[in-house]
């Protein structure tokens, strides 16, 4: 049974589903990343060198050991979501840059387009979190007593920051004021997942270790939160 | 007009009710628990102004009439300014009570992230040139914003603990005097119709601009 789409099309039948639409257009972003490394290049600069100003301007002893666990995981945050916020806009701004936009709006649905980016996206902030976070662990000598619950948060974290802010990334794209705009739209999305996984990055370091991980629970429900809703809101911004 | 009118005296009522007939809440220093009056029914507005203009949001990205959306951003607008005099008279009833204007409690780190997203809400209106595509960004943004609110009210306040009265100054708890609830209640009506008042001068300032914009001289 072949798909048509929403009768756009009339009688053309596709038999493509979403998903593949959606990985079609990661791998292509992919590929385009590889070759240009604007994105990874903007965004992990901007990581390096402000966890060397950290590191260099606090080091790893100046703050007592009581506060450290806190500390650090509000630094670790900062860093992870200002690089992020840095390039994550890249996305969509490059589509239209290029003038590629109206050739992917032709060529795939919305909802995998939105697809595609967020997976690329999520593609971007997993680099960044494997460069940065055992960077940041090894020149803050930040001591993690429950490394399996801080992996989870930073996991669990990442996702949640990619799928808040691809769909501002879809609408700073199509604004005129473009860099300064997606950290004012963005931010005060993010925060409440900032605050869960600062809070949750401390108890890790801590060691408080609850079965249940509340804080990893709650970014995840962001996650899904912010997917369901971009996946219904995406399409208006997509097709204005 | 009659409803102005009605409105005034009923306002001037409530001040006066709010100083004279109602007394001040045992457990709070001198009278400092009368802030009651007209702090908490500013945080409701600017709490159903957020609401409103959500609601008034997804009515125009569903029906895409102009009218809709005159509607979301007068009542952000108006929330907006509600939010910024709870924040004030929050902080000050903080420095009274608690020693300091500003100390992060989880109640007023929500209050500064709803004025965030207001913020927000108007960097977008203003950075799209477009009008219909304006609207269905400033739509989209505000429908974003508001599923990120129960993470804010339920989450949040739960990490950390707060100092916010709760249970001797909410109404719905029995321990609140009958006397201070009637003025309360009072304060909340006389908000509330202020509210609707200013709420539809505000989209009538905003329909008038549209015709302009559109070179229909007629009203």
């Amino acid at each position: 049974m072949h798909q048509t789409k929403n009768g756009r099309w009339g009688t053309q039948a596709r038999s493509s589903t979403y998903l593949n639409e959606a990985v079609a257009i990661w791998l292509r972003d992919l590929r385009s990343e590889f070759r240009t490394r604007y994105a990874l290049n903007a965004i992990l600069m901007f990581a390096v060198t402000t966890l060397i100003a950290v590191s260099f301007s606090i080091g790893s002893f100046r703050i007592e050991e009581a506060e450290r666990p806190f500390l650090f995981s509000v630094l670790l945050w900062i860093i992870l979501t200002f690089s992020a916020l840095s390039g994550l806009a890249r996305s969509f701004v490059k589509e239209e840059e290029a003038g590629t936009i109206d050739v992917l709006k032709l060529s795939a649905r919305p909802q995998a387009v939105f697809l595609g980016k967020l997976f690329f996206n999520l593609t971007l902030l997993g680099a960044l979190e494997l460069i940065i976070v055992p960077s940041f662990i090894l020149l803050m000598s930040y001591q993690i007593n429950s490394p399996g619950f801080f992996i989870a948060i930073i996991i669990s974290g990442g996702l949640g920051l990619g799928a808040g802010t691809t769909i501002i990334a879809a609408m700073i794209a199509r604004a005129s004021t473009r860099g300064a705009l997606f950290s004012a739209l963005s931010l005060p999305l993010l925060l409440p997942l900032m605050i869960t996984c600062i809070k949750g990055c401390e108890r890790a370091a801590i060691g408080m270790n609850n079965a249940d991980w509340p804080e990893v629970k709650v970014a995840v429900a962001y996650f899904i939160i912010m997917i369901t809703m971009s996946l219904l809101l995406f399409p208006l911004i997509w097709e204005e | 007009m009659i409803c102005k009118i009605l409105l005034t005296i009923w306002m001037a009522v409530i001040i006066v009710a709010s100083f004279l007939y109602a007394g001040a809440a045992a457990g709070f220093p001198g009278e400092t628990s009368r802030i009651l009056f007209f702090h908490v029914p500013q945080a409701w507005i600017a709490t159903l102004a957020f609401l409103i203009s959500m609601i008034a949001s997804a009515v125009y990205l569903a029906k895409r009439r102009v009218k809709a959306d005159y509607l979301a951003q007068s009542a952000a607008e108006l929330g907006f300014l509600f939010c910024v005099l709870a924040t004030i008279t929050g902080s000050v009833f903080a420095k009274a009570t608690w020693g300091a204007f500003w100390n992060w409690d989880p109640r007023q780190t929500s209050i500064v992230i709803l004025l965030m997203i207001y913020g927000a809400y108007f960097a977008i209106r203003s950075a799209v040139s477009d009008p219909d595509r304006r609207r269905v960004f400033a739509g989209v943004y505000s429908i974003l914003a508001f599923v990120t609110v129960p993470f804010l009210v339920f989450v949040v306040p739960r990490i950390t603990t707060s100092l916010h009265p709760e249970n001797t100054m909410n109404p719905a708890s029995p321990g609140m005097d009958p006397k201070t609830l009637k003025v309360f209640l009072g304060s909340l009506f006389a908000y509330t119709g202020l509210f609707v008042w200013m709420l539809r001068l505000k989209i009538r300032v905003l329909r008038i601009e549209g015709l302009r914009n559109l070179g229909i001289e007629e009203l």
